[in-house]
């Protein structure tokens, strides 16, 4: 455990088996962080506090907060958030964003491709078992060209760093990802509080997504269609990132409405107005797949608009993400990502996918029985964490009970490395001090028909509890303002 | 509403449909690319009432199909497994909740391989209509199949999808018909509203079973729509916004016309 020279850093103890993102194993400050390692040095934790405070009541004042429901009552809360930034040199970055862009075009032909010829299933690429186990296949998108030849027009990419300092992507996110509305607003919250310290970097606005996703759903219109109009459909204010639907309305300058403000006359979407019926043509759509349309999916969704799909499949109306997108960000296509990329742009992945032994190969069962206590064992067919053994947590016992259900069942598993995501200091409350903590990072990317864009930032978010690994905000993690220097 | 199918033994001539609310009435598309009628009401309403009178003619199906059902069994199950055949036919022998066959009733109905499959799927309809027996208002829309297996009571519905779930398990692509039933010949059908499947043989096609009255499908047989099960082509459905109940009532009437 090495001790940082530094006001605010004085108790900070540094985990050597961590990656820590400002610090190197000798506990020397990495570059690139050196000045604002001495900016925000020269203040005192207890102005610090201030500072932080002042920057979350920010979040309060604009209103940006999200429902927690499993308590007593409803409560509004505030995503908790920490002033220390964290920074990705432009080198780094480079990287996330061709892998992030490469991810997301490949994820798009192979939507595309289940949908039409299925040809990678033909080849025996991947098993036609996984297309046809998903929920999120949809037989009704089978054979339709989406406007554009789009699928997932909006991508979340969470990225950790693993502690041999690489990227890897844990999930692609192609549903409805959330999230970017905090990237903007952390951005705002930090440059209220101290607004010097970006006098100091030469730092990416990330401000301009907006009008990015805009111009990128503007690329997608239907056929014929000269102006487009384009709305954002949320499932109304008890949706927790409601939030985040009116903020990308209000900032597109579109309009924001709910399933009962739509229409549907002779297959084409209408919105009511006090002018009367405006035509809808781009539908930048927060509801998911199974609620849009009670005609076609969930009768007894009150959230969608009846007859929405017969409208898509004419060709009148583009839904954004298009229907049927969430069979490709299953977890057992992830496993086949590398492949995925391979076959349909003919490149190497430039970002990581975890390593995934599948057990149902024998020379890969054999390799994962001789390294149990190195690997997660997780069962193909679970979701929500059930059944997950921890190679490190397993006592010899459980190791052997683990083999044995292995070689029984060896279909039913595959094996991970495990992973360790690295470290960034954060202030924790309870200790009045800044303490290492696991940090991943979710990227945004839009596809347009013949362009795409991501946001030169990004959602950092930091697991709050000591030693936990989950980040998400159901879970009391909190997040922190990303910076992407400028070349 | 789904507006019945044009296919090979029957042909559409017109439909006429009137509501007792002021619209237009929007003939559209639905998801598995059967013709619907759409209407909505631009008021509110206490009572809605549709009529629909749809004409079409029945026609004798295809003579050679016969022909193609002498098939070899040996080759058509080994076809049956070849990934493309599996590709090609995947919807329908997916397992959707409404067919999911409990692993303890895999055995209910085995094929005999030696036999063909045409051969094998007559036996199955032959299996449910002796083995279950029709009576309205034990189950419901939302019954499984397990449900009907304990209970050996239901409908047309339920003895479709104990078809289908036996069928798709012995790996055959099998889909849930909805359809119009002509009543006279004593027929069972469920109030008139009927249900049948279609299962496909290599070189054959698909061929329709009705193992409610264990007969293949014939003139009597309107089809409107088919799917993996009832939720895929219920032939009516409405959304109504508003607080409080409401019920609704339908009636189907089938007249045949010497032509």
């Amino acid at each position: 455990m090495g001790k940082i020279q530094n006001q605010i850093f004085s108790s900070y103890q540094r985990n050597p088996i961590l990656y820590d993102e400002i610090f190197d194993k000798q506990g020397t400050i990495k570059e690139v962080y050196s000045r604002l390692f001495e900016l925000y040095g020269g203040h005192t934790i207890k102005e610090y506090v201030k500072l932080n405070e002042k920057a979350k009541s920010s979040f309060f004042n604009q209103g940006i907060t999200f429902q927690v429901y499993n308590e007593k009552e409803t409560m509004e809360k505030i995503f908790p958030f920490d002033l220390f930034p964290r920074i990705i040199d432009q080198e780094e970055w480079d990287i996330i964003e061709r892998g992030a862009v490469q991810r997301s075009r490949a994820l798009n032909l192979f939507l595309w491709d289940i949908y039409h010829d299925k040809k990678i299933i033909k080849q025996g690429i991947v098993p036609l078992e996984l297309i046809s186990s998903s929920e999120n296949y949809l037989d009704q998108m089978v054979g339709l060209d989406p406007p554009g030849g789009i699928y997932n027009h909006i991508s979340g990419t969470d990225i950790i760093k693993h502690n041999d300092g690489k990227y890897y992507v844990l999930e692609d996110n192609i549903r409805c990802p959330s999230g970017v509305s905090y990237v903007i607003c952390n951005r705002t919250a930090l440059k209220r509080a101290l607004f010097g310290v970006f006098n100091h970097y030469k730092t990416h606005a990330v401000t301009n997504y907006a009008e990015n996703l805009l111009d990128l759903l503007e690329t997608v219109k239907p056929q014929g269609v000269d102006l487009p109009n384009v709305v954002v459909l949320t499932p109304g204010m008890y949706n927790s990132a409601f939030y985040e639907h009116s903020y990308l309305a209000k900032t597109m300058g579109v309009e924001l409405v709910e399933g009962r403000d739509l229409f549907v006359e002779n297959d084409f979407v209408y919105m009511r107005t006090i002018r009367g019926p405006e035509k809808v043509d781009i539908i930048y759509r927060r509801v998911d797949d199974g609620f849009i349309d009670p005609l076609e999916f969930r009768a007894d969704s009150a959230l969608g608009v009846p007859g929405l799909f017969a409208a898509y499949k004419k060709g009148n109306v583009t839904l954004a993400n298009a229907p049927g997108t969430g069979v490709a960000d299953d977890k057992a296509i992830y496993t086949y990502m590398p492949e995925i990329i391979k076959y349909y742009l003919d490149e190497e992945p430039i970002l990581n996918n975890v390593h995934t032994y599948h057990c149902s190969r024998p020379d890969e069962l054999q390799y994962v029985l001789e390294h149990i206590p190195e690997l997660v064992i997780k069962p193909v067919d679970e979701a929500g964490g059930y059944g997950i053994s921890i190679g490190n947590r397993l006592s010899k016992s459980e190791i052997e009970e683990v083999k044995s259900q292995l070689k029984s069942s060896p279909r039913k598993y595959v094996a991970q490395p495990i992973m360790s995501l690295s470290v960034h200091p954060t202030y924790i409350d309870e200790t009045e001090s800044f303490e290492q903590r696991h940090v991943d990072l979710r990227t945004f990317t839009v596809l347009g028909q013949d362009r795409d864009f991501v946001l030169k930032g990004g959602l950092t978010r930091v697991a709050l509890k000591r030693g936990n690994l989950i980040v998400n905000s159901s879970q009391g993690g909190g997040s922190k303002d990303t910076w992407v220097l400028k070349k | 509403m789904i507006i019945p199918e044009e296919n090979e033994s029957q042909d559409f001539v017109k439909v006429d449909f009137s509501t007792s609310v002021k619209t237009i009435i929007e003939y559209s598309e639905n998801g598995y690319g059967f013709r619907t009628i759409r209407v909505k009401s631009k008021e509110p309403f206490d009572k809605i009432s549709f009529e629909a009178r749809i004409r079409l003619v029945k026609k004798a199906a295809d003579p050679f199909k016969s022909i193609n059902l002498i098939e070899d069994p040996a080759i058509s199950y080994s076809e049956i497994q070849t990934l493309l055949f599996r590709i090609e036919h995947d919807s329908f022998l997916r397992t959707t909740d409404l067919t999911f066959l409990p692993s303890k009733y895999a055995t209910l109905f085995t094929f005999d391989k030696e036999k063909s499959i045409f051969e094998n799927l007559q036996a199955l309809n032959q299996f449910i209509f002796n083995y279950v027996s029709f009576k309205p208002n034990m189950t419901d829309v939302n019954s499984t199949v397990a449900e009907f297996i304990e209970k050996k009571q239901g409908v047309c519905q339920d003895m479709v999808h104990l078809f289908c779930a036996l069928a798709r398990h012995n790996g055959i692509p099998t889909r849930y018909v909805s359809g119009f039933l002509h009543q006279g010949n004593g027929y069972f059908g469920d109030s008139q509203m009927h249900a049948w499947s279609e299962a496909f043989i290599p070189n054959a096609g698909w061929i329709a079973f009705d193992p409610t009255n264990n007969i293949l499908a014939n003139n009597d047989h309107i089809k409107v729509a088919h799917g993996k099960d009832y939720s895929d082509c219920a032939p009516l459905k409405g959304v109504i916004n508003g607080p409080g109940t409401n019920k609704t009532q339908y009636t189907v009437q089938v007249e045949s016309q010497q032509q």
